[in-house]
């Protein structure tokens, strides 16, 4: 079932939701596509937000789900009308001081330092009707057209900011806004929703669809006011996704992006967020012009350089130290080795050395004469599972000192499982018992039980592969 | 390495143990089976030598076409059998497609401080001449794990037939 199936799958709900904005839809079509995913939205988003308490995501989801709430088609209480707006403004505010030390326009004042009970007074109240005990009161109006509405929330979005801040902003004048086209609105409806590291794709679309309504916008005012809604305000090379987030969540970011699987080479392209210094406007605007698809978002971490090559290579830079954590672990005896040379000549030798390995036991295993006329499809049915239960018995196949072939511990509890896997039933606690029973019983003494069950000794490998199939056979 | 834990998973070395041990020795019977003389001069005739390939390739065919290196190793198996047949005939060269280019700017800072240890590293991990440095690392954690894996099994056979 399509609800079913988007409620287990948060990427589809990003997805689309992405696609539905960036096709330009207006909050009516969102409304009438959503419709039928809304209770996806609605759960789908609190359980993200709940888990990553996002407060953009919950915002976002509150956003969503309100203007599917609002569906024309549904009786809408009248406290809805308030509470959208109330959602719209506070996503608004939300985004513009992220690190929450602005203060709150006149119209809105949610209290910002506070974006996690955000999403828990989000999440209450959206299942059932959507009454928010809040403290100031929105002026109450009836629901308004779609149209209307979506001019009114890319207005008050647009300008749910600190007007101390941004002077610009305020002068730049909200009728002029106000005064713009449907598309314009819409297109501003689409740039003012943030969606702050929840989808890549999403936010990039965004800030595709932003970028060229900025650029086709006449008003400069504006744009730079929204882009100086970042700290620091002044041109990027890309716009950032949330314009208010604060540096001190940049290097938290930076780490997200870098687990995605794009290349290094795709970031060093498509980095944004370079907030420092650099009001380069038409470099900015020409960046925008190609919106590519996935890109690493990676931020400038504070005090650090902005060039995207050494950003790029940063990225680079770290993922290769994580590859080399893992590998620390795979190799034994690195764990104090610092360094990446002293840690890279540790692998090498370490390959070379399992290398050899495999060369020297594929040498003495070719000298083995095996005779294969016994019959193997006879112990091929033998138990499987003591044979499983001897691999599973991990710990006793550590790590040896592998730079030399050193048989310092009494192989082999195989011959001695083999004998007993018959009596045994085939549980692995009993398996690992009896392995550890035997693994320090003498090689010899083990195997001759071993071939004792085979009908006397069979010297040097003639007991075949047969004893190889039955008790490492799967 | 993904954290499943799963007896089937790929990550559980007890699977890859069991799996490697069901096709190497499967192939070490066909190995003994077909006795050819070795008349040949060619190193590969050595029974050591097809021993230790029918070792990687075994551990190769497990890991499947999941890893840039077992990949590799099956490719060098496929075109080395297949030269085998023909037997002289010109075989095609194929280009190995870099995964990624190197990167042209050197001057910034190589994550290998000694380049020499990178290209060590290419020579030692199959298929690593085409791969950049993070898939690079990677690879040789996967092709890490699986040696060890193999080394285990082949010990214990060697153990099983030499118990002296």
């Amino acid at each position: 079932m399509e609800k079913d199936g988007f409620f287990n799958n948060p990427q589809a709900w990003n997805s689309i939701f992405g696609m539905e904005l960036e096709m330009g839809s207006q909050v009516s079509e969102m409304n009438c596509s959503s419709e039928q995913l809304q209770n996806c939205f609605l759960n789908q988003n609190w359980n993200n937000s709940m888990d990553q308490t996002d407060p953009f995501e919950s915002a976002l989801s509150s956003i969503v789900s309100s203007p599917v709430n609002s569906h024309p088609g549904i009786p809408i209480p009248a406290g809805e009308n308030v509470a959208l707006k109330e959602l719209i403004g506070r996503l608004g505010s939300i985004c513009d001081s992220g690190d929450n030390n602005s203060t709150n326009t006149s119209c809105y004042n949610t209290p910002l330092n506070s974006p996690p009970k955000l999403n828990l007074s989000i999440m209450d109240q959206i299942p059932g009707n959507l009454s928010i005990p809040r403290n100031h009161q929105l002026p109450p109006a009836p629901f308004p057209a779609d149209p209307g509405f979506v001019e009114r929330a890319a207005r008050f979005s647009c300008f749910g900011m600190n007007e101390s801040e941004f002077p610009n902003m305020v002068e730049s004048g909200k009728l002029s806004r106000v005064s713009s086209k449907q598309s314009f609105k819409t297109a501003e409806f689409r740039n003012q929703i943030p969606v702050p590291g929840s989808d890549k794709k999403f936010s990039r679309e965004l800030d595709s669809s932003m970028e060229e309504s900025s650029v086709s916008e006449q008003i400069t005012n504006g744009e730079t006011g929204i882009k100086a809604q970042n700290s620091n305000s002044n041109g990027r090379k890309r716009k950032a996704i949330p314009k208010g987030k604060g540096k001190e969540t940049q290097s938290s970011k930076v780490m997200e992006p870098e687990k995605e699987e794009s290349d290094a080479k795709r970031s060093k392209s498509g980095e944004e967020g370079n907030e420092n210094q650099n009001q380069k406007q038409t470099k900015e605007n020409a960046k925008l012009a190609e919106p590519p698809k996935d890109y690493i978002h990676v931020r400038a971490r504070r005090g650090q350089a902005t060039d995207s090559h050494s950003l790029a290579e940063r990225v680079r830079r770290e993922k290769i130290s994580e590859r080399m954590k893992f590998l620390q672990d795979l190799v034994p005896g690195c764990n104090k080795v610092t360094g990446k040379a002293v840690m890279l000549d540790e692998i090498i030798n370490y390959v070379q050395s399992l290398q050899r390995q495999v060369e020297f036991l594929s040498m003495k295993l070719s000298t083995i004469n095996p005779r294969t006329d016994m019959n193997m499809e006879a112990l091929l049915s033998k138990d499987v599972s003591f044979s499983q239960s001897f691999f599973t018995f991990d710990p006793s196949l550590n790590f040896q000192p592998f730079y030399g072939l050193v048989h310092d511990r009494p192989q082999n509890p195989l011959t001695s499982m083999m004998q007993r896997g018959l009596n045994m039933k085939s549980s692995q606690a009993d398996g690992f018992g009896e392995a550890s029973a035997f693994w320090e019983n003498d090689l010899q003494s083990v195997v001759q039980m071993g071939f004792g069950q085979n009908q006397g000794p069979i010297f040097h490998g003639e007991l075949t592969f047969l004893t190889s199939r039955k008790s490492i056979n799967i | 390495m993904s954290p499943s834990q799963q007896p089937t998973s790929l990550n559980n070395p007890a699977y890859l143990k069991n799996q490697f041990a069901h096709r190497f020795i499967r192939a070490l019977n066909n190995l003994h089976h077909t006795k050819t003389p070795p008349h040949h001069n060619y190193k590969m005739y050595n029974r050591s030598t097809r021993v230790k390939i029918a070792a990687n390739t075994a551990m190769a065919s497990v890991v499947g076409s999941r890893r840039a290196w077992s990949r590799a190793v099956l490719w060098k198996i496929r075109k080395l059998r297949s030269r085998k047949r023909v037997n002289c005939h010109h075989q095609e060269k194929v280009s190995l497609k870099r995964r990624n280019p190197k990167p042209k700017t050197e001057d910034f800072n190589n994550p290998f401080g000694d380049s020499s240890q990178e290209s060590k590293l290419r020579e030692l991990v199959p298929g690593g001449e085409t791969l950049d440095a993070v898939c690079l690392m990677g690879e040789t954690a996967n092709y890490i794990k699986c040696l060890v894996a193999q080394v285990e099994v082949m010990k214990t056979l060697v153990d099983l037939y030499n118990p002296t």
